[in-house]
Formats: C-alpha cells, sequence, structure tokens
C-alpha cells in the first residue's frame, strides 16, 4: 500500500524551522580574550588537570604552575640556563662542609591576607612537608629533620641538615612557604590542614585563587601590591587554566581565542599552527631526556654486549625525525642544562659494523631472542619508536615484542626487578639542575622509581655519586661528575635517547614568555606573561 | 502485586552488592599500584606507605571489601586518592551535566527520529526513505568523537556559530543551584542570558551524542511504521475518509511508538554510560569524564563510584520496567 500525503512537506518544513529558531537564538559572536576592567586575564589551555594544590602533597607540571603562581619559595629558578635567584630569600651562606644552610628573609614579603612571611612561617612549611611526607618531602627527607629547621630571628631561618648534601639550595625552588596561621585554622582532626588546602592556597605569590571549578577550570586573580613588584607595565588582571582534554579541542580553541597558550599539541599539529596568523609557538630545549631502559639486572638485558649491541643498532637520527627535528640527540647520560654537563667521548651513536661485533661477542653471537619494548599505550612518540627498534634489530636478528601499557601500569612492572620488562620507554626529568639529580637516577636508591628500572648496579659510580653530594665545593664535584657521566655511558643501562623540545602554541599578542627548561613540561611561569594588545 | 514488588526490591538489593563485588574485584585485581601513582614519580617507599595507610589499602582486601560495602550503604563512596575529594560530592557535582547533556541528546534524537522515521516509512524505496537511510546509516557509522570534532571544527571553528566547549562561558556566573541542572537553574532564576549561553554550549555535543540514538529511533519507527501502516484498522480509517496526514500522524504513530518508547528507555541508559567519548570532546564536566581521567590514574574509588552510579540508574530503569509489565502482565506477577 502506498500512502500519498501532500500535508508531510509541512512537517519537513516545521522541522527545518525548528532548526533554524535554535540557531537564532543560541547563536552568538566569539569573544577574542576575557577582560576584567581595563586588564586582560589570559586563558591557558592544558589538558591536565590540577587535583591537588597543596604544595606540601603534591607537584606534576598543571600543579606546580598553580603553586607557583600563588605561592613563594626561598629561591626561585628562572632563565635558560637555569639560574637559581633570591626570592623570598634575599640572600644565603652555606658551611664549608655544606651542612649548616642560613637564608636571610626580605622584609617586606607578606602573606594574600596580609601576614608577613617570616622565619616562622618558613620553619612551619618545611615542617609540614616533611611531617606530612608526600609531594616533595623526598627531596630533602634523608638530610633534613623538621627540628633542624630553626628560626634565629625574625629575618633569618637556618637549616640543620644531618649529612652533608651540596644540591640542597637547588631543590629549594619546590618547597613553598605557607601562611601557618591560615593553614593551622583549618586543621581537621592532625591533617595539618590537608583537606583544605586541596582546594585553597595561603601563599604570598603573585596570583591568588578566584575560582576552583575542579574538573573544568581554575582562575586566578593578580595581587596587585605583590610584594615583590611586577616586572611588566601592565601586569594581567589574572589566569584561567581552562581544561581542553583532546589536542584537536586545543587547536580550534587556540584558533578561535578561546585560548591564548596551549600546550601538549602533537609535533606535526605545532608545526601546522605555527604558520597559522596571529599564532607563535615557542620551542625550547628542555631537560626531559628520553632513554630506552634496559632492565640489566635480568638475562638477556644483563649481558653488556647484547646491550651495546642494541645501542650502536639503533638509528638515533630517527628520534630528530619523529619529533620533525624539533629534538636534540643527548651526547651524555646528564640533559644539556645539567650543571657539569660533557660531551661524552665515544658516545653510542649508529654503526652496524660495532652493534654485530658486540653481538658477536655476547651469549647470543646470532640473535635469535625476542625483547619486549613496553611503552605509554597512546602515545604515538614512543609507538613510532618501538617500530624504529623492530626495523633497527631486523639485522641483528633480534625480535621486538611492543607492548603498550598505561602509565600506571607501566610503573607497577617497571617496580621489581623481576617484572621489570627488558627495554622500557622512559621520559625522566630531573627536578634540579643539580647534576646529583640525575646521577642519583643510577644509584641503588633509585631502583624500582621509574627512571630506575633499568636496575642498574655499579658499586663505583654509587660510591662516586654520593662522595660527590657531600661536597659544598663545584671545583671538588666537577670531575667527580665528569667521571660518572662517562662510567654510566660505558655500562650502558639504556638506549641515551634524546630531548625533546618544550613547546607551546600562543596568541602573538601573548608577551613576557620566559622559558627555563627546569620547569616540567608544559609548566609557564606565569608571573612575567603579558597581553599586549 | 505487593509480594511481586517485595522480591523485586530483593533482587535489587542483590544484584547491587553483586555488582559492587563485580566492580571491586576488577578494580583491585588490576595491576597498577594506586597509592604509588597518588604518590608521585619520586616518592620513597615510606611515602607511599603514607598514602596506603590514610586511604586504608593495606589492610586485606576482604576487609576492604567489607568496609567498603558499609561505607556505600551509608551514602559513603570513598575519597578520590588523586584529588582527595570525597567521591559522593564529586559525583553529585559530575552527574547533573551528563544527565542534562543526555536529556538534551535524547531530545534531538526523539524530536528528529520520530518525524524521521515516519517519513521513511510513508515514502518507503522513494527517495525520501533512500536519502533519510543515508542520514541514518552515517549516524550509526560515525563515531561519536569524530563527529564531534567534525561539528566542532565547521561549526564552531569555521562558522563561528557555537561554541567549542565547556558547560558555559568562562566569564558567566552559574546560578545558584536549585536542581544543579545547568539549563533548568537558569531558567528558574530568570536568568536568561546564561539560559541561552548554557544552551548553545550543549548543542553540539548533544547533537554527536544524539547520532546512535537517532539513526537507532529512525530505523525501528520506520520498521514499526511499515508493518502499522498495512494493517486492518489503517484500511478501515482510509474507508471513512480520514485524511492521510491524520491517519499515519496519529493513529499510525501511537501504534508504532510502543516499541520505539522501549528503545528510546534503553538507550538512554546506554547514552549515560557513553558520553565519556563525547565529553571529552568538548571538555563537558560529566561523569564520563570523571570516570576515565580516574581509571587512568589508578584511582579507583571515583570508577567505582561513577560505575556503581551508572549501574544502578539501569538497575532502577529495569526495575520499573519490571514493575509495569508486571502491573499490565498478571501471569509475571504469578511467576514471581
Amino acid at each position: 500500500m502506498t500512502i500519498r500525503i501532500c500535508h508531510f512537506p509541512r512537517l519537513v518544513t516545521a522541522l527545518v524551522f525548528a532548526g533554524l529558531l535554535v540557531g537564532t537564538l543560541v547563536v552568538g559572536s566569539a569573544q577574542a580574550f576575557e577582560r576584567a576592567g581595563e586588564k586582560f586575564i589570559l586563558v591557558f589551555g592544558g589538558r591536565q588537570p590540577v587535583p591537588l594544590l597543596d604544595p606540601s602533597q603534591k607537584y606534576d607540571w598543571s600543579t606546580r604552575m598553580m603553586q607557583q603562581a600563588m605561592y613563594d619559595a626561598l629561591v626561585k629558578y628562572e632563565n635558560d640556563p637555569p639560574v637559581i635567584k633570591p626570592w623570598l630569600a634575599e640572600s644565603w651562606d652555606v658551611s664549608d662542609d655544606a651542612k649548616v644552610w642560613t637564608f636571610h628573609l626580605a622584609k617586606n614579603a607578606k602573606f594574600h591576607n596580609g601576614d608577613p612571611v617570616n622565619a616562622e612561617a618558613v620553619r612551619f612549611s618545611f615542617e609540614r612537608t616533611l611531617k606530612i611526607n608526600k609531594g616533595p618531602a623526598w627531596m630533602l627527607s634523608d638530610f633534613l629533620k623538621p627540628e633542624g629547621v630553626k628560626v634565629v630571628d625574625e629575618h633569618t631561618v637556618r637549616f640543620e641538615l644531618s649529612e652533608p648534601f651540596a644540591p640542597f639550595l637547588s631543590f629549594l625552588p619546590w618547597w613553598y612557604v605557607m601562611n601557618p596561621a591560615q593553614v593551622m585554622a583549618h586543621q581537621e582532626g592532625d591533617d595539618m590542614g590537608q583537606k583544605w588546602m586541596t582546594d585553597n592556597e595561603a601563599g604570598s605569590g603573585p596570583f591568588k585563587i578566584k575560582r576552583w571549578e575542579q574538573g573544568v577550570l581554575y582562575e586566578l586573580e593578580a595581587v596587585p601590591d605583590y610584594w615583590k613588584g611586577w616586572p611588566q607595565k601592565k601586569p594581567l588582571a589574572g589566569v584561567i587554566y581552562k581544561l581542553i582534554r583532546e589536542a584537536a579541542s586545543q587547536k580550534a580553541a587556540l584558533q578561535k581565542g578561546e585560548a591564548d597558550i596551549v600546550e601538549g599539541l602533537s609535533p606535526e599539529d605545532f608545526d601546522i599552527v605555527a604558520k597559522l596568523p596571529g599564532i607563535k609557538v615557542e620551542n625550547h630545549a628542555g631537560m626531559t631526556t628520553f632513554g630506552i631502559k634496559f632492565n640489566v639486572s635480568q638475562p638477556p638485558m644483563d649481558d653488556i654486549n647484547l646491550r651495546k649491541a642494541v645501542a650502536h643498532a639503533f638509528d638515533y637520527e630517527a628520534f630528530l625525525k619523529i619529533y620533525n627535528g624539533n629534538a636534540k640527540l643527548q651526547t651524555s647520560p646528564f640533559p644539556f642544562a645539567t650543571q657539569g654537563h660533557i660531551d661524552v667521548p665515544n658516545f653510542p651513536r649508529r654503526d652496524m659494523a660495532k652493534a654485530k661485533a658486540y653481538l658477536a661477542k655476547s651469549k647470543y653471537p646470532n640473535g635469535g631472542i625476542e625483547l619486549e619494548y613496553v611503552y605509554v599505550q597512546g602515545l604515538e612518540e614512543e609507538r613510532k619508536m618501538g617500530l624504529v627498534l623492530i626495523d633497527n634489530l631486523k639485522p641483528l636478528n633480534i625480535g621486538i615484542k611492543m607492548v603498550p601499557l598505561t602509565w600506571p601500569n607501566m610503573k607497577a612492572r617497571g617496580s621489581k626487578m623481576e617484572t621489570s620488562p627488558n627495554m622500557l620507554a622512559i621520559f625522566a626529568t630531573p627536578v634540579a639542575t643539580d647534576p646529583d639529580a640525575v646521577a642519583f637516577q643510577y644509584h641503588k636508591d633509585s631502583w624500582g622509581k621509574y627512571y630506575g628500572t633499568h636496575y642498574y648496579s655499579n658499586e663505583e659510580v654509587w660510591g662516586l655519586i654520593e662522595k660527590a653530594r657531600k661536597s659544598s665545593s663545584w671545583d671538588e664535584r666537577a670531575p667527580i661528575y665528569a667521571e660518572i657521566q662517562k662510567k654510566i655511558t660505558d655500562d650502558q643501562p639504556e638506549i641515551f635517547g634524546m630531548l625533546a623540545n618544550r613547546r607551546w602554541a600562543m596568541r602573538d599578542y601573548v608577551k613576557g614568555f620566559k622559558f627555563s627548561p627546569v620547569r616540567f613540561t608544559g609548566e609557564v611561569d606565569l608571573y612575567s606573561l603579558e597581553i599586549g594588545k | 502485586m505487593a509480594l511481586f514488588v517485595i522480591k523485586r526490591v530483593a533482587l535489587l538489593g542483590l544484584m547491587l552488592i553483586g555488582l559492587i563485588l563485580i566492580m571491586f574485584t576488577i578494580s583491585h585485581v588490576a595491576p597498577g599500584d594506586p597509592a604509588g601513582v597518588a604518590a608521585g614519580p619520586d616518592a620513597t617507599a615510606e611515602m607511599i606507605e603514607v598514602i596506603r595507610k590514610e586511604y586504608g589499602l593495606d589492610k586485606p582486601l576482604p576487609m576492604q571489601f567489607w568496609i567498603y560495602l558499609g561505607d556505600v550503604f551509608q551514602g559513603d563512596l570513598g575519597r578520590s586518592i588523586r584529588t582527595t575529594h570525597d567521591v559522593t560530592d564529586d559525583l553529585l557535582r559530575y552527574f547533573p551535566a551528563t544527565f542534562e547533556l543526555v536529556g538534551v541528546a535524547m531530545l534531538i534524537a526523539i524530536f528528529f527520529g520520530v518525524p524521521l522515521g515516519m517519513l521513511a516509512a510513508v515514502f518507503r524505496d522513494k527517495g525520501a526513505d533512500h536519502a533519510i537511510r543515508f542520514v541514518s546509516v552515517s549516524s550509526v557509522a560515525l563515531p561519536m568523537f569524530w563527529l564531534g570534532l567534525l561539528l566542532q571544527l565547521f561549526v564552531s571553528l569555521k562558522l563561528g556559530w557555537l561554541p567549542l566547549g565547556g558547560q558555559i562561558g568562562l566569564m558567566t556566573e552559574r546560578p545558584e543551584p536549585i536542581t544543579h541542572l545547568l539549563l533548568v537553574d537558569s531558567l528558574l532564576r530568570g536568568q536568561f542570558e546564561t539560559f541561552r549561553e548554557a544552551f548553545a554550549h550543549v548543542i553540539l555535543p548533544a547533537i554527536a551524542l544524539s547520532a546512535p540514538a537517532l539513526a537507532a529511533i529512525i530505523r525501528v519507527n520506520r520498521a514499526e511504521m511499515i508493518e502499522v501502516l498495512h494493517q486492518d484498522f489503517i484500511v478501515t480509517a482510509r474507508a471513512h475518509g480520514i485524511s492521510s496526514f491524520r491517519i499515519v500522524a496519529i493513529y499510525a504513530l501511537r501504534n508504532a511508538m510502543i516499541p520505539t518508547l522501549a528503545m528510546i528507555g534503553l538507550r538512554f541508559g546506554w547514552m549515560l554510560g557513553g558520553t565519556v567519548l563525547v565529553e571529552g570532546v568538548f571538555d563537558w564536566p560529566g561523569v564520563g569524564l570523571y570516570a576515565v581521567q580516574s581509571a587512568v590514574n589508578s584511582d579507583f574509588q571515583p570508577v567505582m563510584g561513577a560505575t556503581l552510579l551508572i549501574g544502578f540508574s539501569f538497575m532502577l530503569a529495569n526495575f520499573a520496567i519490571d514493575i509495569a509489565y508486571g502491573w499490565l502482565d498478571p501471569r509475571l506477577r504469578e511467576a514471581g
């Protein structure tokens, strides 16, 4: 049966009409950037949330970016190469044995509620972080006990370490100072204000919290009379860190002007947006090294000749191709910006003749083995590196089994000597510019941590690492670190890879961007930014 | 009937415990160390232990389960190890956004799906039918997140008609909550500009989310309509000289809508569980995104909380259907 109905066009018209009505109701013009009166608010489109603001409990790039904006530390990293600048501390002295450190505080520093930042606040903050024993506590907990922090007078604080520790100063930029009165006013049970500090701040930094909508956005408001002053003529009125989780959406938001800065695009996308009008890309060499860690504690990778064979078969130029040239090959286990970095002589590069010679000396002269390569699921660059491995090791008759895992699962596998895979793709960012921060990744005490999944063992190197951290004289330390770099290279606990550039795409009216490689990937110092329109 | 309802309620309770048990087991035998992840990459073993103790992860598994079960029945879904927030509070904040998105998506699917299905049936094997089939097949074939990205690029970036993502403009104040549904609250508070803005934000994600449901509604409605249009009462109605439009849009549709409605109910549940992809593309602050963000960080309490919420919604829907069937069909009641 067929029905002919002349009324049906009416229905179609009604549908179309309804659509148009909805359209006219909602279509609005897109705003370029946000304003607060005469001043601008900068919008940062980031992929990673800030789950926990408390400086005593957590740090990662997005968290620390917010902490750095709202808190001050005794000293601050700035510039490229990074230098440690006086901040809450105007000056400091250190004893010859690197055990006693005395800091003289700025007298005009004040918290957002008007309370002075004094020696007691510094003491309290260090004690709090050490007692809570989360977040940055590991950096100093082996050397500093809560009772070792002493108030000398209102503006002088002294740290008496339990052991000499030369890198002490280089960790202090990440130990933020909190207002004891505010924190303890919100104590629940004996939590030292942990619950309250999750979404609230008690700092003295250039910005304070305005809105904190977890999982959506975090808005900061500039402190107009920031005690340290502002470096730019027209400081921002504030910053909105908006969560944009898809790279495609980040790119679109930047193009539309809904975000002023974005991070985390793919290498290809960065190249594409760099060519668009009104957009510029900041492109800088960071401190994050990429290496393929061997598990040297288990066969077959306990065989140094096999490790060297693999390292010499690997095509290092592939790294540069994967990052479209925006990367730099390592010339030492240490990143370039690390103090005391040397170009290690005969650093492994692709050389098939050498690779074959090493393989012949190994327990597997004819190959015939399969190695597991574990990488982060969804991380395209790491997957490509696995493909390069497959291709490069074929001539040695070595197979590669590629295993993508989520980061927590990967970390869990690497945390035990027995389960850590033959090869693990690892990006490692040292938290400080002091060479100890990298050298210690090869110490026994780093075993099981994500950068210690190699289970590297060399007592001589461990001894050197321990010796170097105990001297306050750089002239004494420098040659030791040169030696450490050579010895680690020689033991080949990993394929020493490259340092990918850190990149941010931003609207061209964003001014005052100051890069420092010691910050984490994605992390920006919001203090110096301005909108120059 | 009362006995039937009591039995069903008891069954609901058992299913809930079963769900919790399965969820709990899966999340606790999965590899990955939540405390280790929360403690950060550099944490010492001692620091990880601090967190493990704080969240009771150092206790034996059966005891953890027992504690969790007790807490759940008191409305406490635990604390996120990553944000330290109470999961119950988080879900109360995120669920309304998901519910609103799914609601609007469902409205779109019904508003366009039912008439299009009807048109396809009436113009069976004609050009209109083919065109509608093209729409429905594409809607079900396009992955939701991809459709979302396309909509963003075209409607938002190229045409500049609608915002790219989020639930509301960056600088817009949210209305004081009444129902926690942004669209409803902004209307109730008389903030029409906020409503307009919130509505503009919901359209693209809702379209992307509605696509599979739209396709299903079109196809089911078309099939049902074709069947109904062949029945005797339609012929009788035509013999009585009733207008064709009236026959199709009123009499036939009413009969064809019963299976369609049942399917809409099911789809609603599926959508609640499947919003995550769309929420990711449009940064919609909903439950799906919350659950996935938590899962990739091995933060299991929120994952379990969200699963429980969505699972419980499903169970409630099924429970309602069971009761309705029991009410409609006395044989089911007797069978228990």
